[in-house]
């Protein structure tokens, strides 16, 4: 009887633990939400519980594309966008994009590594150096495609160069 | 009354809601759909990350270990300690593998531990790849793990009903419930609703959501672009607003009306729905199959039950007749029936019950299933009629109707050996007394 009622209290507090992981993982931040993170954090880490759910929220956001600019020994420009040979049918469109996000958001930390990679990749055109850009989308309205304007016009990005380094020899 | 009393009775009253909220006694049969599902999406994922796995977990890839280690000492991977491509390349065989044993349902109870481990380790390792589904991934995996699964629609299951029918034939195993079951059933649901809940109320401080436009600009973007659906939303416009209000509403109307009986199978109806739209429009496979799978933690057990008992009235009863002095067809039997969860093949041994349908001396030859139809087919028409009829034997199927192989193979090798049943028993016997 005492053990059947500890087994009860024991899995009632559990139940009660975890609910509480469920609501203060993705709660904004606040006096109480904080309180409760500062002793729940590690349990969210290490279980990777700790999630927000704001899928496509508050906003939906503009993007960016990764380009990139190889120079060859000739000195001419070719120009990549590698997210084109994507498909929407295999896993490693997300992996990759999720890959060059970061290499645009932390460039300090991967640029080298992806204009290495780049060099390599294209070791048929002799490449000298790659260029990385952000192209950031700009908002593309339903006026602007009633007026006959293509979402892909260079007019809708802003371009931003984030590193230019040599090939390595 | 005294104050005392009046407090011990509510306090008794709270115990008894609590108790009724989070401990009823339910079996885990919808968790079992959400394992199945669950192991399923995560094989063909990780299986087609097979080409790329130096690129994404190795220490020449997107994330060298030293930045995918960080100060956090709770943010842990098993792949910080793998040192060399064919370690990498074990583990992740023996994820895939393990995937292989949730979906199946095999040793259920550690094997879900270690594909928790793998996800979890795999997330760590490289966190560029963890998006959206990873997210729910992780949570629905915990609760599996916290959760009885692998008792049901399992060769956990098949395994245990073949050691109860040994001892006696027509044994069966009541189905499996347990409060702890409720409880995890019951944080799943939580699970669903709060994520929900977070999603809507996180929309509602956008102005795209707010006035309706979000859907347009979610097809603009890179990732979902569709100039198809452009075009038709620029000239129905109206539908953009739609999908935008409609999005919100059934996100918050899930999280307070799923809870009801009256409304629950049209908030999970709509839920499907629209996960069903993120598949198809945004390429969202993987992430929406895996959210239908967690919204299975709302089916009902009845309505799996009442699924079950319509299969069995479409199909109608079905008797096998098999001779119970041969110790090789009984044990035929038992490895047959623990295949038959929903008890659709009743059995008879003709040696003590001789069938009113099938004459004992054509019982000797082989055995038969009697259909409800009054026929009675033998050997290996039996068999071949009943794996397409019972859900379980399903996975039997290919074996069985192979266009004219199948025929020509398995009615020769049932003839031969019902024929030689005796000889094949006591070879059987006497290989088990040896073991």
């Amino acid at each position: 009887m005492l053990r059947q009622r500890l087994t009860h209290i024991a899995m009632s507090l559990f139940v009660t633990w975890q609910t509480l992981a469920i609501v203060v993982a993705p709660a904004p931040g606040s006096y109480l939400s904080d309180a409760l993170r500062t002793v729940m954090q590690p349990y969210l880490t290490l279980l990777r519980l700790d999630s927000q759910w704001d899928f496509f929220a508050p906003n939906v956001g503009e993007g960016s594309r990764l380009r990139y600019i190889v120079e060859d020994k000739d000195g001419r420009q070719h120009t990549f966008n590698p997210a084109k040979q994507l498909s929407w049918f295999h896993p490693n469109y997300f992996w990759v994009r999720g890959w060059y996000y970061a290499i645009m958001d932390d460039p300090e930390i991967y640029a080298d590594a992806a204009i290495e990679r780049f060099c390599k990749e294209h070791a048929a055109l002799h490449p000298v150096a790659v260029t990385l850009l952000e192209m950031q989308e700009e908002r593309f309205t339903r006026e602007d495609f009633l007026a006959g304007k293509d979402r892909n016009d260079p007019h809708f990005f802003n371009a931003r160069t984030i590193k230019h380094a040599q090939c390595p020899e | 009354m005294t104050f005392a009393s009046f407090l011990r009775a509510r306090l008794a009253a709270l115990s008894d809601l609590w108790s009724r909220i989070w401990f009823q006694d339910r079996p885990t049969t919808p968790l079992e759909i959400t394992r199945i599902g669950v192991g399923i999406a995560l094989l063909i994922h990780y299986a087609l990350a097979t080409p790329y796995l130096s690129d994404l977990w190795g220490d020449n890839g997107w994330v060298p270990r030293d930045v995918a280690i960080t100060n956090d000492p709770w943010s842990l991977s098993l792949l910080f300690g793998v040192t060399s491509p064919w370690q990498l390349a074990a583990f992740h065989y023996v994820f895939l593998a393990s995937c292989v044993a949730f979906i199946l349902g095999w040793r259920t109870s550690w094997v879900k531990w270690f594909l928790l481990i793998g996800q979890i380790s795999y997330d760590h390792r490289d966190p560029l790849l963890f998006y959206g589904v990873d997210k729910i991934l992780a949570a629905l995996l915990f609760i599996m793990c916290l959760a009885p699964v692998g008792r049901a629609i399992s060769l956990d299951r098949v395994r245990a009903v073949r050691a109860a029918k040994r001892k006696n034939l027509g044994a069966t195993l009541p189905q499996f419930t347990s409060q702890w079951t409720g409880a995890c059933t019951r944080l799943m649901q939580i699970q669903m609703a709060t994520l929900f809940f977070y999603s809507a109320v996180s929309k509602l401080g956008g102005n795209d959501w707010w006035y309706g436009d979000a859907v347009w600009y979610v097809f603009t973007t890179d990732e979902h672009y569709s100039p198809i659906l452009l075009r038709i939303f620029a000239s129905q416009y109206w539908l953009v607003n739609l999908a935008t209000y409609g999005t919100i509403l059934i996100e918050l109307g899930y999280v307070f009306l799923i809870w009801q009986r009256a409304t629950r199978l049209y908030l999970l109806a709509l839920a499907l729905f629209l996960h069903a739209q993120f598949a198809l429009l945004m390429g969202l496979y993987y992430f929406s199959f895996t959210m239908m799978m967690g919204h299975m933690g709302f089916v009902r057990p009845e309505w799996l039950t009442n699924l079950g008992l319509a299969w069995k009235t479409k199909i109608g009863a079905m008797e096998m007749i098999y001779d119970g002095r041969c110790g090789f067809c009984v044990r035929s039997m038992v490895w047959f029936l623990a295949f038959d969860g929903l008890q659709q093949i009743g059995i008879r041994n003709f040696r003590i019950d001789p069938s009113p349908v099938v004459s004992d001396e054509k019982m000797e030859k082989a055995l038969y299933l009697v259909l409800p139809d009054g026929r009675a087919l033998p050997g290996f028409e039996a068999y071949r009629y009943a794996v397409l009829r019972v859900p379980g034997l399903w996975w039997m199927v290919p074996f069985f109707y192979i266009p004219v192989l199948s025929r020509a193979v398995g009615t020769p090798v049932y003839n031969y050996i019902a024929s030689h049943r005796s000889q094949i028993s006591t070879i059987f016997i006497s290989a088990q007394r040896g073991a």
